[in-house]
């Protein structure tokens, strides 16, 4: 099992699902001192036993958002966990986590990135000066610079579509309905109640990077923090080749 | 940062675990460059595209101006579901798609028709969170096509080859020339006289010495590809006026063999009725030969399905299938499973689980005992099937594997009637133990004897104990060992299933394309047929069916004055030989068996033979092929070499006309190519092809402007146009002035494809339980159908105009899926018929090659060639250790290789092996490898995966392409740009065998259905 176990370090190590989230029912998000009071509180739930895996979230990004080529903006990781004669494939939906604690905003030189007030981490185009600081910053390399705008680029939550009215493209075409979005800062909202009924179980990606993600996991095994022999599979675009 | 490093390093090195390194690669490569502020990122959102529409602050829609929103259909694949696209409204470009929320394809549940179009699309939206629940979805290859629209590998105008056949140069021509020269024939090429389509058409016998073969004018074929909307309007040329028998789809080349072997379930081996698992309300399904989050069809209402129930809902699901996909996922615990079984043996199992039900008394007895309808109904049953009718079992006797009939045993029958519906069937009444005619109450389940039947003694059995010495054959040991699957498994399965009453259901489909699919396929749905659970919440249902645009009650569209009806056997010899010419003559010299060439008498029209056909000219040639935005080359395995025999050989075939988009690996070999419309273009009405138990029938419409040129009246060129330019030509009837009659004997033209569809949508909207209602003003807006009110108003009549704009504010018709259901959870629309445990059709036909009787009930028999040779026997698993399968992936069908933005995804198709293989050939993810079979070797990329099962090698389908952008044509002037990327990866079909047992070449296929084997084909690797 030498290979297999070498196989699990390489590939699984640096997606942490950690322990179950300590929920601040209510919190809101970081906002600069004097800003307006925030309304919303944007986060997203990921029921991961819906999901299938389809790509029809990371697609339908791409198009509403024209994402260029062989870049992404959200992303199903798929795995498959080995365990005895037992082999199960594993779904990881993921995408910037709009973190309140977000490690991007900092290193920016030039203040181009910033936490919205309604929770939302963004890329303010105008001010970007494309120095890939913030990509590296993010522990959950959620983004990326755009070669076409040559800016940094992420998910905004769709911030366009939200403020219209509407709902983020992924969470609109999801076809499991894994992806769940809605405003913490409603206690009535669907993602503030599933936090409260299922919220033993949801888990953020990283809690050891204490970013305060606002992207949570439901039913993701914890057996991912390290005891499986898990090997991703099936999509490899283009640019994670060997 | 080392670290940091390390970790993308290893993230790359394994793909999918590093979603995100390619920004990471992006900002090394920028972070080399002077960073220069970009002209075009702006504010926070970058180029996103402007919302459709915005919710007010009062709760109401509005609309974007520079946009126009509107329901139409996806062709992204065969599921065809009802979609919503965005389209900018100033450059008439569809610029995204998501789904219908009034198609039960896109939604569950749907919104009822009657919602006004604003309330329907308001319910997607975050307004009170309605969109959570009220999603309407596209899948990933649903979102992407679009890009077909304005592909760079688009063909738009007619053009005819220059130079040999597939030599990729092209001279675009006109319209009117293409039809002149289709029509007339001539000179065309400088290669000889060419007959066109008016000298082919003649109704002489292709042989007077053999009538059956039909007239010379069955050599003029079509080919289309899926049924996907406009099939009828095809027919009513191909059949009705021009006369051909010859025109098919892709079925027997796609699922055919799950539809044949559901086919003998049901019944009607040609038309083949199959039955979808319930999933909302099952408690336990197996997925044997489909993966649901895959591929299938409905793929993506299945997938959206499985989600709910393995979560919300109360299912748990096992996928046996030589490899998993995503149709598992480890989060939903303890609620899916994969068992691995060997390829090409799912009828061992399928036969194994019949047997222990069969011996442990696990079979639903109330059910099966009921020998009719009225019995069934008395019994509250809701489906019956012949399993305690009796068969006459005796193979000395003429009527060996028919039905015993009333008129056997003494029943008043008219001599006319004898061995016919009004002879009824006879079987053993439990009372008296004697044999009686089926009535309206129980009978014997299982029975052999010898009875009297005009005074000789006969050996009849009932169907269930035909089927139980079947599966008695071999011992579950047997049956295990053969398939691959432990015993303890094999009998868990059949215990589970038959552990929930009539909530379980077992469900398959393209699995099963293996040398034994037919096997396979009836084998795993008379499963179903022993918990009887058809028509049942939690069971089973066929598909409630669409809304008849054709014969509905505003326009007689079914047929017309002076129609043909075509005769003759077809191309794919799907008749029964022993009415042949060569049957007869060969039986008369003492040796009627074997056949030239196999006959597929219980079988549907088989793509699958065409070639071959047109190859061997039995049973005769093809002399002019129209091939529809179709392609065989690609899609059937090993068929390439006879293609380049027939389709590169204009003496084989010559005259051979393409209506495509674009060209594939079969319209380059055609002599003219004639642009179709695509997907958002076109016209067509379709209704689910399974899984939605409520009636559903999607209208498409062209939402923009065709891209194809027009024709000097100013018709987009499409196969519509096509067709009726040559229709009127060749001054064949049901097309030009006068050639519709509406149900007031008023007369209409069919000029062009709006004449029939604006029809065939009046019929829709005028059928079923009464007409649908008018479209509003608000309706017409918000829908986009504006642009459409023009071509209505100008055809219909009053009354009918605001009711077609209906429909097509709804893309479509339908049915409320609270109405599935009735009471006592039994199906709102009920398959009726009996349910075949023994299949009389079957059971009493003789294979053409071997003269051998074909089983009745089914029966585990491993790959074999058309002369009942196994496999095993050519081609041993000592030089062939592996086995071959072929799966889809969600996001590449066979036609979108070109589509970037699945490719930038999904760009290659590397070749699944089990761990256990790998180590064996010392390979490791990322070698290249060569992939051998008894007919040729490609190369590849090796992935290992825990999910592919030891001794397969698991290649998925839509790679390897040798055209669709692969390679450049000139076209005029022009070169078409290629893409080395439309090239990447491998074909399995490159692999498939040809049959080494026939006389002719032709490609291996079941013996019994016919249909392509891409699964379980002998193969073997190396490091290449």
């Amino acid at each position: 099992m030498d290979r297999s176990r070498r196989d699990f370090l390489r590939n699984i190590g640096r997606v942490t699902a950690g322990a179950p989230v300590a929920l601040a029912s209510g919190t809101v998000a970081a906002v600069a001192a004097g800003a307006p009071a925030p309304v919303h509180h944007w986060a997203m739930v990921v029921d991961v036993a819906k999901c299938i895996g389809c790509q029809a979230c990371t697609v339908a990004c791409i198009m509403e958002n024209r994402v260029p080529e062989n870049a992404f903006r959200t992303f199903v990781s798929t795995y498959e966990v080995a365990e005895g004669d037992v082999t199960r494939l594993a779904m990881l939906p993921r995408l910037c986590n709009h973190c309140d604690e977000p490690p991007c905003v900092p290193v920016c030189p030039v203040g181009a990135t910033f936490k919205a007030p309604d929770g939302e981490v963004l890329v303010d185009g105008d001010a970007c000066v494309g120095c890939g600081y913030c990509v590296q910053a993010c522990p959950y390399d959620a983004r990326f610079i755009n070669a076409e705008t040559r800016t940094a680029d992420k998910c905004t939550f769709c911030a366009h579509r939200v403020e219209a009215g509407l709902l983020p493209a992924c969470v609109e075409t999801c076809v499991g309905g894994a992806r769940i979005f809605g405003d913490l800062a409603d206690p009535s909202s669907t993602v503030s109640k599933l936090l409260k009924e299922r919220g033993g179980e949801a888990k953020v990606l990283k809690p050891e990077e204490k970013t305060r993600p606002n992207v949570f996991y439901l039913g993701l095994d914890e057996r991912f923090a390290g005891r499986v022999d898990a090997v991703p599979t099936l999509w490899r675009p283009t640019e994670q080749r060997v | 940062m080392t670290s940091r490093r390390d970790l993308f390093k290893g993230a790359a090195v394994v793909g999918g675990a590093a979603a995100f390194a390619a920004g990471f690669s992006e900002t090394a490569e920028r972070m080399l460059e002077t960073v220069v502020s970009p002209a075009h990122a702006r504010g926070t959102t970058g180029n996103s595209q402007k919302p459709e529409f915005r919710v007010t602050a009062a709760g109401d829609l509005e609309l974007d101006p520079d946009t126009r929103t509107a329901f139409t259909l996806c062709q992204g694949c065969t599921t065809l579901c009802g979609v919503r696209v965005r389209i900018d409204a100033k450059t008439d470009t569809v610029t995204r798609v998501t789904g219908n929320p009034y198609s039960p394809l896109s939604t569950d549940p749907h919104v009822p028709m009657g919602t006004p179009v604003r309330k329907a699309l308001l319910s997607l939206t975050r307004h009170n969170e309605a969109g959570l629940a009220g999603r309407s979805t596209a899948c990933g290859r649903g979102n992407a096509v679009l890009e077909q629209q304005t592909s760079p590998y688009r063909v738009t105008a007619p053009m005819k080859r220059v130079g040999p056949r597939n030599s990729g140069r092209w001279e675009p021509i006109s319209f009117e020339q293409l039809i002149h020269e289709v029509v007339e024939g001539g000179d065309l090429f400088g290669e000889g006289h060419v007959k066109g389509l008016r000298e082919l058409r003649s109704f002489d016998p292709i042989d007077p010495a053999a009538p059956e073969l039909g007239p010379k004018v069955n050599k003029v074929a079509l080919l289309a590809s899926v049924a996907d909307g406009r099939n009828p309007f095809v027919a009513r040329f191909v059949q009705k006026a021009y006369g051909s028998i010859n025109m098919t789809g892709h079925g027997s080349y796609c699922g055919g063999s799950y539809r044949a072997g559901s086919g003998a379930v049901f019944g009607d081996t040609k038309t083949m009725p199959h039955a979808k698992p319930d999933i909302p309300n099952a408690e336990f399904v197996i997925f044997m030969g489909t993966a649901p989050a895959n591929a299938g069809n409905p793929f993506k209402r299945f997938g959206t399905l499985l989600a709910k129930a393995r979560t919300d809902g109360a299912m748990k699901y096992v996928i046996v299938d030589p490899v998993l996909g995503h149709s598992d996922n480890e989060a939903a615990r303890d609620r899916g499973r994969w068992v691995p079984i060997r390829p090409g043996t799912d009828a061992a199992l399928a036969m194994a689980m019949i047997r222990w039900i069969l011996d442990e008394n696990r079979y639903d007895a109330t059910f099966l005992a009921q020998p009719s309808l009225a019995a069934a109904k008395a019994a509250g049953e809701v489906a019956w099937s012949n399993a305690t009718h009796l068969v006459i079992a005796d193979p000395a006797h003429a009527r060996f594997g028919r039905f015993l009939r009333g008129s056997d045993v003494g029943a008043a029958v008219a001599e006319a009637d004898r061995g016919k519906d009004a002879d009824p069937f006879v079987v053993i009444d439990p009372a008296t133990d004697a044999p009686v005619v089926a009535g309206a109450a129980p009978a014997t389940l299982f029975a052999e004897r010898e009875i009297e039947v005009e005074g000789k003694p006969v050996k009849v059995a009932t169907s269930l104990s035909l089927l139980a010495a079947s599966a008695r054959a071999h011992t579950i040991a047997d049956y295990s060992a053969i398939c691959g699957v432990p015993e303890d498994v094999v009998v868990g399965l059949a215990r589970e299933f038959t552990s929930h009453g009539k909530k379980a259901a077992i469900s398959s489909h393209g699995g099963t394309m293996a040398g034994n699919g037919f096997q396979s396929a009836f084998a795993i749905v008379m499963l179903n047929t022993l918990i009887g659970n058809l028509n049942r919440k939690g069971g089973t249902f066929a598909t409630a069916g669409g809304f008849n645009p054709y014969a509905g009650p505003r326009y007689k569209l079914a047929d017309f004055p002076g129609s043909v009806k075509p005769t003759g056997v077809p191309l794919s010899r799907n008749v029964p030989y022993e009415k042949t010419t060569e049957f007869k003559t060969k039986k008369a010299a003492g040796k009627a068996w074997p056949a030239e060439a196999p006959w597929f008498s219980t079988a549907g029209q088989l793509s699958t033979q065409w070639l071959p056909s047109a190859l061997s000219g039995y049973p005769y040639g093809i002399d002019a092929l129209i091939l529809w935005s179709v392609n065989p080359v690609y899609g059937i395995p090993g068929v390439r070499p006879i293609a380049e025999k027939t389709l590169g050989d204009p003496k084989r075939i010559p005259l051979i006309v393409a209506v495509d988009p674009f060209i594939n690996e079969s319209s380059c070999f055609a002599d003219y190519i004639v642009p179709d419309s695509t997907m958002y273009e076109s016209w067509g009405f379709i209704e689910p092809w399974g899984g939605v138990p409520t009636k559903s029938m999607v209208m498409r419409w062209p939402v923009v402007e065709p891209k194809a040129a027009k024709t000097a009246e100013g018709h987009p060129i499409s196969i519509e146009t096509f067709l009726i330019a040559l229709a009127k030509a060749m001054k064949l009837p049901g097309f030009g002035a006068d050639a519709i009659v509406a149900a007031d004997g008023s007369k209409h033209p069919l000029d062009r494809a709006e004449d029939w569809y604006l029809r065939a949508a009046a019929n829709v909207a005028f059928t079923g339980k009464g007409p649908v209602p008018d479209a509003t003003d608000d309706d017409v807006a918000l829908a986009g159908v504006g642009r459409l009110m023009g071509a209505i108003e100008e055809r219909l009549s009053k009354e009918e105009v605001r009711k077609v704009a209906f429909l097509a504010t709804r893309g479509g018709r339908h049915q409320p899926l609270a109405e599935a259901w009735g009471p006592d959870g039994k199906a709102a629309w009920v398959f009726e018929k009996p349910l075949q445990v023994w299949n009389e059709g079957v059971g009493a036909t003789r294979d053409s090659m071997t003269g051998k009787r074909l089983s009745g009930v089914p029966t585990w028999v491993p790959p074999t060639f058309a002369d009942g040779t196994p496999v095993e026997e050519k081609y041993p698993t000592k030089d062939w250790p592996l086995r071959l399968v072929s799966q889809k992936s969600p996001l590449q069908n066979s036609y979108s290789i070109a589509a970037r933005r699945l490719r930038g995804l999904h760009p290659d198709n590397p070749v699944g092996i089990s761990p256990a293989d790998a180590e064996r050939l010392g390979l490791a993810t990322g070698d290249k490898v060569r992939i051998s079979s008894p007919t040729g070797s490609v190369e590849g990329v090796a992935l290992v995966r825990h999910s592919v099962r030891e001794g397969v090698v698991a290649v998925e389908h839509g790679f390897g392409h040798k055209e669709l952008g692969a390679r450049p044509h000139r076209i005029g002037d022009r070169l078409q740009p290629t893409d080395p990327g439309n090239a990447a990866g491998v074909a399995l079909n490159d692999l498939g065998l040809i049959d080494p047992t026939g006389k002719h070449q032709t490609v291996f296929v079941d013996p019994i259905a016919g249909t392509a084997v891409r699964q379980a084909i002998p193969a073997r690797l190396e490091r290449a």
